[in-house]
């Protein structure tokens, strides 16, 4: 992560929908399972289950994908080393194993990591999956032709800061070793407790040399997974995959491929899905969406209807929508100024902007309130639900601004209900009754990106979101707050500039645990520590709510995406 | 439209009541038309509301900028509590969805920027439109051939296209409405610049400006003097016809977001933002959608009626201010 590029960060962000994308409505809490997700019989095999998605699956390399967990279609054809696992809330956002037999060995400092693959594994045209094959997959993630992906594994892998790739270097990597057939072993260049995370991304999907066609190897990936390719139209407009014969259940404990085929259809309208997925009609009866979410007004109209309510999924994935300021830009270098408007805003209006309390929940900690993720909980300057001006104003004067405060906000210009003028306007509203005067600055989406990302031209107070590369503190609190990652020229997302010893201290030790559930806490701790320093107000973390069509059954969302499964959905 | 602009006369030419002075005539022949009257009267009631925004919204009780949360249905996307959107002795035509600030107040500020805006891109193009086609009209071979090429490119360049390009990359500083209005003002001159030019040009040749001219008069002495009285007829009723084009484009850019900013409410922006509420909360899209009917709707009813009252041939067939019932009387 010490050179993420922009592109790779928004495609991070776009990775967010997509895995959003990657998972379908469904329902949350388990109570709602039972009424909705077929009472009256058990998921049986069989069937079609069609696909409605906006955005096309146009990169369907699994060197190119960013993913949080493998994503959701893609999953269904490429198998990786470890996966996410397939349970509802909570429980979901555990690292599991999947070609793997296990989540992988550590040396005793966390820099070398062993993985023993399953026996008897096999591709769709049944050759046997072997572990040359997923170094192979990995290395080829390399080549500036295939990039696209998170850049997690050239940043940690030995040597991989300089590597081609394997089309321009036939040498590869010598920080992977295949030792058999069975074994793999990564040498990291240091401690990375979180591997077996990262090892769920599609970039750890075996890919066979012989069949490897480059760029063009999108149009027909060869699956590991329960289903295969066999159209792939309009670069991923529109996708037909249907059980691979050579998939056996016994070796995968987690994609549950209740339904014999897979029916994609995408570029279509947000709203004509969602519309399409009500009336649940025909093929549509059979139908979830990977990527489309119920919008506040959408959500208004499903609510006063009992039979679609009861079709809706609900979804937590890790994500925090906050305020952050840029400690160099005067006022903002005064903590009692950010601590005001810490103390100003009112998150009720923020949230009803956002989409309402059905899909927005108020946020006063960065990390999202996960227990994966070590959620702490705390709030350093309470607002309470509404704010407190009062308190707000106390501050200023104590900063000496008397007689208020004149301060530019700026936002996206993009209709997303996340960075977007609605949740800047209320702000505004907020903050007018502390006495600070905001002036708007909307910014089209990528100016808006490409601002906030330059130490040159950061904003000193602006909207932004930041979303889990998998549900653990560490893709979430590195990138931001680790001050040997703040970017001088190029893309930085250390936007608060902060560059405490103790804390980037406190990252390499929590990176060196490996035991994930003693580093959650720490990093829920970290967060704790590093919020009294009032850099961002975090503001909500979004909810997801999707509609599905009435013959789907056995919906799945883990917190790890906050959507549903697709490989858990059957339709008989 | 424009072939009538051109046989069009101007009234100082228009010989055919004698004694009647131009003014009085045009009141008279637009009197006459009923349609345009109404309009005249639901243009003016609106300006008014325009005008009186702080007095109404005082009335009301209300501001167009402060958020309610207890108004709208939080946990159901915001909509609005209450039948009809909220509609209420305090909200006399509810509140916005999420937000739950008020539709009148919102509604009448925006008639501000709407004809605000529209109005004043309309003076732009009429002052570069005149200097233009006059300069053109006047001017030698050169100056002639330069003006129009440079006036068929402006016609030729796509309005919303333009507007785009130029709002996005004027700094955001820059006070919004007014870059709207000068936007508009900047990109659309070019017909009313070629409708001024052909008129320019037949004027030229009559016997009273050739005669100024043979007197020595200087170009400008002469387009003051005797042409720009003679130009009114036409530039006003296509003036009058510019407005609502004007209010539309206004609409449409910041429905796409480049007009003016939030919070100052725009009917534009409040369409754009009720465009997902048709179905939960229609009456926050009928509202803006219903005003810019009605004011685009009256505007040009009344840019009609200017036109017919101007033009005398269209005035003979409303036999009015031609003499000629006067004629029949007798």
């Amino acid at each position: 992560m010490r050179h993420p590029s922009v592109i790779a960060r928004r495609v991070a962000a776009a990775s967010v929908s997509l895995v959003v994308a990657a998972g379908a409505a469904a329902c949350g809490p388990k109570d709602n399972d039972a009424s909705s997700a077929g009472a009256d019989s058990k998921p049986q095999k069989g069937g079609t289950l069609t696909v409605l998605n906006a955005n096309p699956q146009e990169d369907f390399d699994p060197a190119r994908l960013y993913t949080s967990g493998g994503g959701n279609v893609p999953s269904l054809v490429f198998r990786t080393l470890t996966t996410r696992n397939r349970e509802n809330g909570a429980a979901g956002a555990q690292v599991v194993p999947d070609l793997a037999t296990d989540t992988g060995r550590p040396s005793k400092n966390a820099t070398v990591w062993t993985y023993t693959l399953k026996k008897g594994l096999k591709y769709e045209d049944g050759t046997p999956i072997t572990s040359a094959d997923i170094k192979y997959g990995i290395e080829r993630s390399f080549a500036a032709e295939l990039s696209g992906g998170a850049p997690y594994l050239r940043d940690w892998l030995i040597g991989g800061a300089d590597y081609q790739g394997p089309y321009k270097d036939k040498k590869g990597l010598d920080s992977i070793e295949t030792p058999d057939d069975l074994t793999i072993v990564f040498h990291l260049n240091k401690p990375e407790g979180e591997f077996p995370y990262l090892a769920t991304q599609t970039q750890f999907t075996p890919v066979p040399k012989a069949k490897d066609t480059g760029t063009k190897y999108e149009e027909h990936p060869v699956s590991s997974g329960p289903y295969k390719v066999v159209k792939n139209e309009n670069d991923g407009e529109r996708l037909v995959l249907e059980r691979n014969t050579h998939w056996s259940a016994s070796t995968d404990a987690e994609r549950k491929a209740y339904p014999d085929k897979i029916d994609v259809r995408s570029g279509l309208d947000s709203s004509v899905i969602n519309q399409r997925l009500s009336a649940s009609q025909g093929a549509d009866a059979a139908a979830v969406t990977t990527d489309t979410n119920l919008g506040p007004a959408e959500l208004a109209k499903v609510s006063g209807d009992k039979a679609l309510a009861a079709r809706v999924g609900t979804g937590h994935f890790g994500y925090t929508n906050y305020l952050a300021f840029n400690p160099k830009v005067k006022p903002f270098d005064n903590p009692k100024v950010r601590q005001a408007i810490s103390y100003a805003v009112d998150r009720t209006s923020v949230i009803n902007a956002a989409g309402g309390s059905s899909l927005a929940e108020p946020a006063t900690t960065y990390l999202p309130d996960q227990k994966s993720f070590g959620y702490t909980p705390y709030d350093h300057f309470p607002a309470g639900k509404s704010g407190n001006p009062a308190k707000a104003k106390e501050l200023l004067k104590e900063a000496g601004y008397k007689n208020g405060l004149s301060i530019t906000l700026t936002h996206s210009n993009s209709k997303d209900f996340e960075t977007s003028p609605e949740i800047a306007t209320a702000l505004q509203d907020a903050l007018k009754k502390a006495g600070i005067t905001v002036k708007l600055q909307g910014l089209e989406d990528n100016d808006y990106s490409d601002k906030i990302h330059s130490a040159k031209t950061e904003p000193g107070l602006f909207l932004a979101h930041w979303g889990a590369d998998w549900p653990s503190g560490g893709p979430f609190l590195a990138p931001i707050f680790d001050g040997r990652q703040i970017v001088k020229d190029g893309a930085n997302f250390n936007t608060g500039f902060l560059d405490d010893k103790s804390v980037n201290a406190e990252i390499d030790a929590i990176n060196k645990l490996t035991d994930l559930d003693q580093a959650a806490q720490r990093w829920g701790a970290l967060d704790k520590k590093i919020g009294e320093q009032a850099l961002t107000v975090p503001l909500f973390h979004p909810v997801y709510k999707r509609l599905y069509g009435k013959d789907v059954k056995n919906i799945v969302i883990s917190d790890w995406t906050g959507v549903l499964d697709i490989s858990q959905v059957a339709v008989k | 439209m424009s072939e009538a602009l051109v046989a069009s006369q101007a009234p100082g030419t228009d010989s055919s009541v004698p004694g009647a002075s131009g003014a009085r005539q045009f009141w008279r022949r637009l009197r006459a038309q009923r349609a345009a009257l109404v309009a005249a009267g639901v243009v003016a009631l609106l300006v008014l509301i325009a005008l009186a925004a702080p007095l109404l919204t005082a009335i009301e009780g209300q501001d167009p900028t402060t958020y309610h949360p207890s108004l709208v249905d939080s946990a159901r996307g915001g909509v609005p509590v209450g039948p009809l959107g909220g509609i209420g002795g305090d909200h006399w035509l509810g509140v916005e969805p999420q937000t739950g600030r008020d539709l009148f107040a919102r509604l009448v500020y925006g008639a501000r920027v709407s004809l605000g805006v529209a109005l004043a891109a309309t003076l732009v193009q009429v002052l570069i439109g005149i200097v233009v086609g006059v300069a053109a009209g006047l001017g030698n071979r050169w100056v002639d051939q330069l003006l129009s090429r440079a006036t068929d490119v402006i016609v030729a360049m796509p309005l919303m296209i333009m507007s785009l390009a130029l709002l996005a990359i004027v700094p955001s500083s820059f006070p919004r409405p007014v870059l709207v209005a000068l936007i508009i003002g900047l990109v659309a001159w070019g017909s009313i610049a070629k409708i001024v030019r052909a008129h320019t040009l037949t004027l030229k040749e009559l016997d009273y400006v050739a005669a100024a001219r043979l007197s020595g008069w200087g170009a400008w002495r002469v387009a003051r003097r005797e042409l720009l009285p003679a130009l009114a007829a036409p530039v006003i009723t296509y003036a009058a016809l510019l407005v609502p084009t004007n209010i539309t484009v206004e609409a449409a850019l910041s429905f796409l977001g480049v007009g003016v900013k939030p919070p100052t409410p725009s009917w534009g922006q409040m369409l754009t933002a009720a465009d997902i509420w048709y179905q939960a909360a229609p009456q926050y899209l009928l509202l803006p959608a219903g005003a810019l009917f009605v004011t685009v709707l009256a505007l040009t009813v009344l840019g009609d009626g200017v036109r017919t009252a101007l033009d005398p041939r269209a005035a003979s067939r409303l036999r009015i201010g031609t003499g000629r019932r006067r004629e029949a009387k007798a």
